[in-house]
């Protein structure tokens, strides 16, 4: 294989060092970040992330409370209860965890989160900054695939990007982050007539679709970036199961000239980046605080 | 191959007429009668002229309109009382605050003080993240106005290969948008973009918007594309007279496009028909009755 291998976790090791300093200037200063993870009906499912984050929360300085509501509540009264979040100066950010019962619009919950407590990066407001250049609480795995690529030895301005995949949560918002970077970036989805000829012409390739082999090497413009986003599990000929990526890695891995691997690559910045949301959500907090109440300085 | 004129004229008297039919349905169905507020504070020239054709062309089509002229002295304080009634007035579904500001008045606190459902002008950072998310919003009149004349020559744009030239937030960032809904493959070039002359020459539809007088030339057009020229730039001829002009040069690129706006009488006129369509749109919603189709992304 030609291609560098990005370590995921060696990038999210650093970030996480860096959010525990900040985390530990601000609970000496009395502002402890804390995050409370919101799931509704089956805790199962989303267990293992949860368990995860709680890690991770961990490891950067973060508090972290589990809330898990009946599967039976209503949309009025989750709205109540993230009304009430909103409210208590002793949480910092708020998580929903996925899935949620039908009869719960996500999205009717995303919104409902203070804009300054949305440490998925989820709100309308959230992203508008993004577009808007100015970037506060990104969406986690969105940021993450960006941090990823500027910790390559790679001029961000001027460079051609290929975003494959035009998801609300990873594929635009990777696109407008790298725009504001000053990259030229193309987006492509399940309508482009033919991707090949976009990706061949890039010099960074993201993809965000959730299905594996969908980006070959063949697609790859020679010493480009590939970085994955896709996670999805599939049988081998031996009946295990594994996770791999949307890239087919090892034709992926001759041509590129550096690749993320599927585990081990986006993921664990993810868990990182959403940990430096939860520092920077509290620090915002904080000076809002200051700003309403301590202007006796 | 001499292009086809888009009358942008021709085609904002069309929806003009579109909206005042609405309006007087709505009046004579519903006893409601759309309103929008214009805010203008100072006295710049050309902001009241703009100021007074939006308002002309309000009534026009049968909706009230209310000006409200403030002395360019005006204190941000007062400025936020105003916007503040506005909101809370139940006549009023849309608001704008004519740009620019006075230099002592913060625009962004300003456009997010209105409600965004009363944003005709789309600028609220809500309204930013709710289009980035493909959510109902309050789309930007400009783009929403190059939209309407995309979809009227070609019906679907899925699948087409789209450049969108500049990434403001007034224009480019929300054409991306909008094209990304329609299932376009998009591609943002700027003036970091490498090889914007072959960017140029991928593109089926190509939209100018970067505020630089004639700057694309014919040579940069694939034969037989759309070309929106959002540009509107006032220069001075050899023989010493002013003309207005778009970012692409006319007579060179409609020797080789598909269709291609004029400057002016193409895009330009679209803007106040977008903006009564947005008037409409916030009238319906905020009165739960369903939104006129094709006035709106």
């Amino acid at each position: 294989m030609g291609a560098t291998l990005i370590d995921g976790k060696a990038i999210a090791a650093a970030m996480q060092a860096r959010t525990r300093a900040e985390a530990e200037a601000l609970a000496a200063d009395g502002w402890m970040p804390r995050l409370v993870s919101v799931s509704v009906g089956d805790v199962a499912a989303a267990e293992l992330y949860v368990r995860n984050q709680r890690r991770h929360a961990s490891a950067a300085g973060v508090e972290f409370e589990e809330r898990n509501y009946p599967g039976t509540t209503s949309l009025e009264q989750l709205s109540g209860i993230l009304a009430g979040l909103n409210a208590d100066p002793r949480v910092h950010g708020i998580i929903i965890q996925r899935p949620l019962p039908g009869h719960i619009p996500v999205k009717a919950l995303q919104t409902a989160i203070h804009p300054l407590k949305d440490v998925e990066g989820m709100h309308p407001a959230s992203i508008g900054k993004i577009v808007y250049n100015d970037l506060g609480l990104g969406p986690c795995t969105a940021v993450a695939a960006v941090e990823i690529l500027k910790s390559l030895p790679l001029t961000v301005e001027g460079l051609d990007v290929c975003v494959i995949g035009h998801s609300e949560i990873v594929g635009k918002p990777i696109a407008f982050l790298m725009m504001g970077l000053g990259a030229t970036v193309t987006v492509c989805h399940h309508m482009t007539r033919q991707v090949a000829v976009h990706s061949r012409a890039a010099d960074a390739v993201f993809v965000a679709v959730g299905r594996p082999g969908l980006v070959t090497g063949s697609m790859l413009k020679p010493g480009a970036a590939l970085i994955d986003i896709g996670i999805n599990r599939v049988t081998d000929a031996d009946g295990g199961m594994r996770t791999v990526g949307d890239a087919d890695f090892d034709s992926c891995a001759a041509v590129a000239g550096w690749i993320t691997p599927v585990p081990g690559g986006v993921g664990p910045v993810t868990v990182a980046v959403l940990m430096q949301n939860a520092v920077s959500a509290t620090a915002a907090q904080r000076a809002q605080y200051r700003a309403a109440f301590a202007a006796v300085d | 191959m001499t292009a086809r004129v888009i009358d942008g004229k021709a085609f904002a008297a069309r929806i003009r007429e579109e909206v005042a039919g609405h309006v007087a349905r709505l009046r004579a169905g519903h006893g409601i009668q759309p309103g929008l507020a214009v805010v203008l504070v100072g006295e710049d020239p050309a902001s009241q002229v703009y100021v007074g054709s939006k308002g002309k062309q309000t009534v026009e089509a049968g909706m009230a309109s209310f000006e409200h002229k403030l002395p360019a002295e005006t204190t941000e304080k007062d400025l936020l009382a105003v916007i503040d009634r506005l909101n809370a007035d139940p006549k009023v579904h849309g608001i704008l605050v004519q740009l620019p500001l006075p230099s002592h008045l913060d625009s962004d606190l300003v456009i997010n003080r209105i409600d965004p459902a009363k944003d005709v002008d789309g600028f609220h950072i809500s309204n930013v993240g709710l289009l980035g998310t493909g959510q109902k919003s309050m789309v930007p009149c400009t783009p929403l106005g190059c939209l309407m004349l995309l979809r009227d020559l070609h019906g679907s744009l899925a699948g087409m290969n789209a450049v969108v030239v500049g990434r403001s937030n007034i224009v480019g960032k929300p054409m991306a948008q909008l094209l990304l809904g329609d299932s376009a493959t998009v591609t943002i070039a700027h003036s970091r973009t490498k090889d914007l002359a072959s960017v140029c020459r991928g593109a089926d539809i190509l939209v100018a918007a970067v505020g630089r007088p004639e700057m694309i030339p014919g040579d940069w057009v694939k034969p037989g594309a759309t070309v929106i020229d959002v540009g509107i730039n006032r220069i001075t001829t050899p023989e010493g007279k002013t003309r207005l002009v778009g970012d692409v040069d006319y007579a060179s690129a409609a020797e080789v496009a598909g269709a291609i706006t004029p400057v002016p009488g193409g895009v330009g006129p679209m803007t106040i028909a977008c903006l009564l369509a947005n008037t409409l749109t916030a009238a319906c919603r905020a009165n739960s009755l369903p939104e006129p189709e094709g006035l709106t992304a």
